[in-house]
């Protein structure tokens, strides 16, 4: 009897294990085929080189250069922003602070990744937006900056949960064996501590791009949306996602701008790729030392 | 008191310590002299470990701890001095050895290149550090040939003595040791206990252990703990052949604990 229930239970596990494999090589061979069919049409080069993205126009030009680096620039901006703010706050809250504090910090970000996008770039956009055009006299507030603060907002949660998870399962007698070599706290947080922990708040970070690169709602209402190629972090941009999310209600199914709608989705399932790739390469460098 | 031949490298006066008020070790006042290897035996939580951790300050991360009285390295009160400093004068090794996840190499240099002993961390420098560590921690033919490889992967005993290696490469004057052949077997034991032998010559020893054997064979002097009071101190000789206390004789000839 127990023997058939294991038997059950396996079959089962497996069979989810297989259909998450069958979803994504149905969404991706999706993809291709849209992608590859559009790129028949109008050289890849073009597109992925391409300064203008006109796609209305006749004859339509779908260069998406500007829109990549939309994404690139609110993307790394997010993270520059995030990441040192994410660990530090990861460090303090499992090693520094005290109890009470540590109790009502981890709650408050927790309901910080519970906030949906859409409301979070409602707040950017009636407080921030204004805030940074005064403040830096531009003469609009939504620019690729004002998106990375507020996808920093969004990715932080991530980075500093799952870092913090890292932090605290790094086991007590490294810390322990470093405080009786004279090591002073500081120093065994920084040498010890963070390096142990480094496997785990590189998936932190990792997993918080992810994010940043694939939200939509809130780089949409944020960033301005011109698709042209901006002079500084403090000019409008627009994203790849936010692309494919504005434009596809007004394409026709299977007509060229649709198409190149699916091959913006392609580039941007490369690049979030590349970058789990190359994650995986620190981790297992990291692992086989 | 210090009337014996002897230096005392250590003095504690009078000390108690307590967990949450509980009491775990009470009016302990004990000697500790220069370059003598002193064993403390006694059953399980007779505050062996607590008495080890106080002597350089492991017990002050634990918010729960208290205690009375003083502890003296040098004729100098360790709960005025800096706590570092305090640390790098008096190393410890606890019962699992736990090197610190890095290579060997770099397990040994940590603390002589955080402490600042070597200045811009020239590498000849760094190398004899490291040979001498090992070398005095009889490590060093074992692995000579992977000092690059992580120090996770060796053996039990190997580990243990790349842990004492550590503490001898900052040149401590005492050394802890809790339980260090816990968790070894026979052959790792006779090596970590031959090289705590070799290392009296130049630093002062405080050996816990649960094996009533090891003490008599590699101790100068021996005390006995129970229930967190100080029985019996005294030779190791003296005090496995003809003790003075009934209850140290219980002990020793395993009637109990
Ligand atoms: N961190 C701590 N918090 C609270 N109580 C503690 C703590 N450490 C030790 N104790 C208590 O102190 C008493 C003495 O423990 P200690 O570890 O010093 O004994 P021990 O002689 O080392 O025992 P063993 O031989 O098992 O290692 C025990 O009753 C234990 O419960
Ligand atoms: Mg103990």
């Amino acid at each position: 009897m127990r023997k058939i229930k294991d038997d059950i239970i396996e079959k089962i596990i497996f069979f989810c294990g297989i259909l998450s494999i069958v979803f994504v090589v149905l969404i991706f061979g999706f993809l291709i085929k849209e992608g590859i069919s559009f790129f028949k049409e109008f050289g890849i080069v073009d597109f992925i080189i391409g300064k203008f993205w006109y796609p209305s126009a006749n004859p339509p030009e779908f260069g998406i250069l500007s829109l990549i680096v939309g994404s690139v620039l609110v993307t790394v901006g997010a993270c520059i922003i995030a990441v040192p703010v994410g660990i530090m706050a990861a460090v303090y809250i499992s090693e520094l602070a005290p109890k009470q504090i540590k109790d009502i910090l981890k709650s408050l970000v927790e309901l910080m990744a519970a906030v949906p996008s859409v409301v979070i770039g409602f707040v950017g956009m009636v407080s921030l937006a204004p805030l940074v055009r005064v403040f830096f006299n531009i003469p609009t507030g939504l620019t690729a900056f004002t998106g990375s603060i507020m996808l920093a907002f969004m990715a932080m949660p991530t980075i500093v949960t799952i870092s913090e998870d890292a932090i605290r399962s790094v086991p007590w007698q490294y810390k322990e064996g470093a405080f009786a070599l004279g090591a002073t706290k500081w120093q065994t947080i920084r040498r010890i501590v963070l390096k142990a922990a480094m496997p785990g708040i590189i998936a932190a970070i990792m997993l918080g791009i992810g994010r940043v690169i694939g939200e939509t709602m809130a780089v949409m209402m944020i960033t301005g949306n011109a698709a042209h190629i901006p002079h500084s972090i403090f000019e409008p941009v627009r994203t790849m996602t936010a692309t494919i999310a504005a434009e596809m209600g007004e394409t026709v199914t299977g007509g060229l701008h649709y198409r190149a709608l699916f091959a913006i989705a392609l580039v941007l399932f490369f690049i979030t790729f590349l970058v789990n790739f190359i994650a995986d390469l620190f981790l297992g460098r990291s692992k086989n030392k | 008191m210090k009337t014996n031949l002897y230096q005392n490298k250590m003095l504690i006066d009078d000390l108690s310590c307590f967990f949450s008020n509980k009491c775990v070790l009470e009016n302990v006042s004990l000697s500790i002299i220069k370059n003598e290897i002193l064993t403390i035996i006694g059953p399980s939580n007779s505050g062996k470990t607590s008495f080890l951790r106080t002597l350089n300050r492991m017990n002050d991360f634990n918010s729960d701890f208290s205690r009375k009285g003083n502890v003296f390295l040098d004729e100098e009160n360790i709960f005025h001095m800096n706590m570092e400093k305090l640390r790098m004068r008096v190393g410890m090794l606890f019962a699992m050895p736990i090197p610190l996840p890095m290579t060997v190499y770099e397990n040994v240099i940590y603390a002589p290149k955080r402490l600042g002993v070597i200045k811009h961390g020239k590498k000849s420098e760094m190398d004899a550090i490291v040979e001498q560590a090992l070398r005095d921690a009889s490590l060093w033919d074992e692995v000579k040939d992977r000092l690059d490889s992580s120090a996770m992967k060796m053996s039990g005993g190997q580990q243990q003595r790349l842990c004492i290696a550590r503490i001898l490469a900052i040149n401590p004057e005492v050394i802890l040791f809790d339980e260090p052949c816990s968790g070894l077997d026979p052959i790792s034991t006779a090596k970590v206990e031959e090289t705590m032998i070799a290392l009296k010559k130049r630093y002062t020893i405080v050996l816990v252990t649960n094996n009533v054997k090891q003490a008599s064979r590699v101790g100068d002097r021996t005390a006995f703990f129970l229930m967190g009071r100080l029985i019996e101190i005294g030779g190791t000789a003296k005090l496995f052949v003809s003790p003075k206390e009934q209850k140290t004789n219980d002990y020793i000839t395993g009637r109990f604990g």
